[in-house]
């Protein structure tokens, strides 16, 4: 117990209040076009709070994260399945999997601009191709590392095409399928911002847009403090549910 | 023990089917038959302008021996390569020091994890700002977007090193920088490699995304400008090229894992 707190706790503690402390000190002494001290921005925080401002940009953002990333799962992880079940299928498509998967996506973002223009359904389609194929690539993979020997023993034991998904397909990708699924998180978050940034601005990415355009140096700080918090925050949603999967994994 | 000797085996059974003859056939044919719905889809129903199969290999001959795209792509590879470069070095000392000392590790790991977690894009309106519409600010995101998968990586691999290999070498004499360099570095090998390739993914994203906002040339700009043009087959080329990048690097890696570990099954890193 004692030692755990040493170790852990004490170090964090200090570091976090080192670095607040850093930052200040530095943002204190340096251009305030700059680098703005804490303080500074937790205060344009709280008027960007206070204003109502960002709670309604927060939400708008939310729509259009959650809208993008749930059509990825819906789509991404079925079909990751059935890529995991027909085995030609799987061998068939596996290379572009994995080439649409390594394709930096933002390079599509023009194209969709000058194809669909400003709406929120180009945006939604920025974040769902930044999310989907780490999902479904991650489920391929998954797929590939069922063994044939347990289908084929489900088989002989003539289970059914039912039992044999339950027991068999499902349990067996699932965990790789949420490693896809936190990474999705991640890219969905930058599929956002681009979308925010590079299409009609809007949300947290127009408050960030605005800021620098005004040189409002507080007010660049003060949004990427809550981006980085919500993407943080994110990332352990992410690792907890990859977790809770992972003890299936054998 | 009995599973791990089993594995090898299986992996090259796994590999012998994935080489069947078929296989090869079986993919050409999918390949085809998504261009072909690409160029019906878009011809039936997509203005002229945009992008089909038939218009972007009309258009690659003619676009890789333009002066402007060689231009472009030299100068996006340029700044990924000084980018990677500089987060490789500096995240490997970062993370070396991070694995093997636990207060260096406790102090920094929830700044490493948080950077790491921030959607690398937002720093484009600070590096801006900072250092105006230029190169720097390219080369800046692209350190930024590589640097912390590398760290994280690195201090997980100098973390795993097997302590009787470092008492060893204590009971040897080694010094501390000695056992790092001849003990730890090469046992967080698979672990720099997996960082390495998810560093170099997103450093050709931030590449990307940098020349968008600031417009500053490159392969991204190229993209960015040739389709805001309507020259959308021309455009495409570029992203072709990004995607042959991120996959070349992809194959790249897996095969040097493969080449110099060949124990060792890359699903651990994390993105």
């Amino acid at each position: 117990m004692r030692h755990e707190f040493i170790y852990y706790r004490v170090p964090f503690v200090l570091s976090l209040i080192a670095g607040m402390a850093l930052w200040e000190i530095v943002g204190r002494h340096t251009s305030a076009a700059f680098l703005v001290p804490l303080s500074t921005t937790l205060v344009r925080l709280w008027s960007m709070v206070a204003s109502g401002q960002l709670v309604s940009q927060f939400l708008n953002s939310a729509a259009l994260f959650v809208t993008g990333f749930a059509l990825a799962l819906v789509l991404g992880a079925p079909l990751g399945l059935l890529l995991a079940r027909v085995r030609l299928l799987r061998i068939a498509v596996e290379p572009y999997v994995m080439i649409l998967y390594a394709t930096p996506m933002v390079a599509l973002i023009p194209f969709i601009l000058s194809m669909m223009g400003f709406g929120f359904v180009p945006k939604v389609l920025v974040v769902f191709l930044f999310a989907i194929f780490p999902i479904l690539y991650n489920t391929v993979e998954g797929a590939r590392s069922i063994k044939p020997e347990l289908i084929e023993v489900a088989r002989s034991f003539r289970s059914s095409e039912w039992a044999l998904w339950r027991d068999v397909m499902v349990p067996y990708t699932l965990p790789f399928t949420m490693t896809g699924v936190r990474q999705a998180i991640g890219r969905g978050l930058v599929g956002m911002v681009a979308a925010e940034f590079f299409l009609s601005s809007t949300g947290l990415g127009q408050i960030i847009m605005t800021a620098s355009q005004n040189f409002d140096t507080a007010g660049v700080f003060a949004s990427i403090l809550i981006i980085g918090l919500i993407g943080v925050g994110l990332m352990r949603v992410g690792l907890y549910i990859e977790a809770r999967f992972a003890r299936w994994r054998h | 023990m009995a599973e791990l000797a089993v594995r090898p085996i299986e992996i090259s059974a796994a590999r012998a089917r994935r080489r069947a003859p078929g296989a090869a056939v079986l993919r050409l044919a999918a390949g085809l038959v998504i261009l072909l719905i690409w160029q019906g889809v878009v011809g039936a129903l997509a203005p002229a302008y945009v992008a089909k199969p038939s218009g972007v290999i009309a258009a690659i001959p003619e676009v890789i021996v333009k002066p402007e795209f060689l231009d472009a792509t030299a100068q996006t590879l340029v700044a990924v390569a000084e980018g990677l470069g500089i987060a490789l070095a500096l995240g490997t000392v970062i993370g070396l020091v991070m694995g093997r000392s636990i207060i260096v590790e406790r102090s920094l790991r929830h700044y490493v994890n948080g950077f790491y977690a921030v959607p690398m894009i937002v720093v484009l309106p600070l590096v801006s700002l900072w250092f105006g519409y230029t190169g720097a600010a390219r080369l800046a995101t692209i350190v930024f977007a590589g640097l912390f998968s590398i760290i994280v990586n690195v201090a997980d691999g100098a973390k795993s090193v097997s302590q009787e290999y470092l008492e060893v070498a204590r009971s040897f004499g080694s010094g501390r920088l000695r056992t790092m360099i001849d003990i730890v570095l090469p046992s967080a090998t698979p672990y720099f490699l997996a960082g390495f390739r998810l560093a170099a993914g997103r450093a050709l994203l931030g590449a990307v995304v940098a020349e968008f906002y600031t417009a500053i040339g490159g392969l991204g700009f190229f993209i960015l400008y040739q389709s805001r043009t309507y020259h959308h087959n021309e455009a495409f080329v570029g992203v072709l090229l990004l995607a042959a990048f991120g996959v070349g690097f992809e194959l790249l890696i897996n095969r040097t894992t493969r080449r110099l570990l060949p124990w060792y099954r890359r699903d651990e890193g994390v993105d």
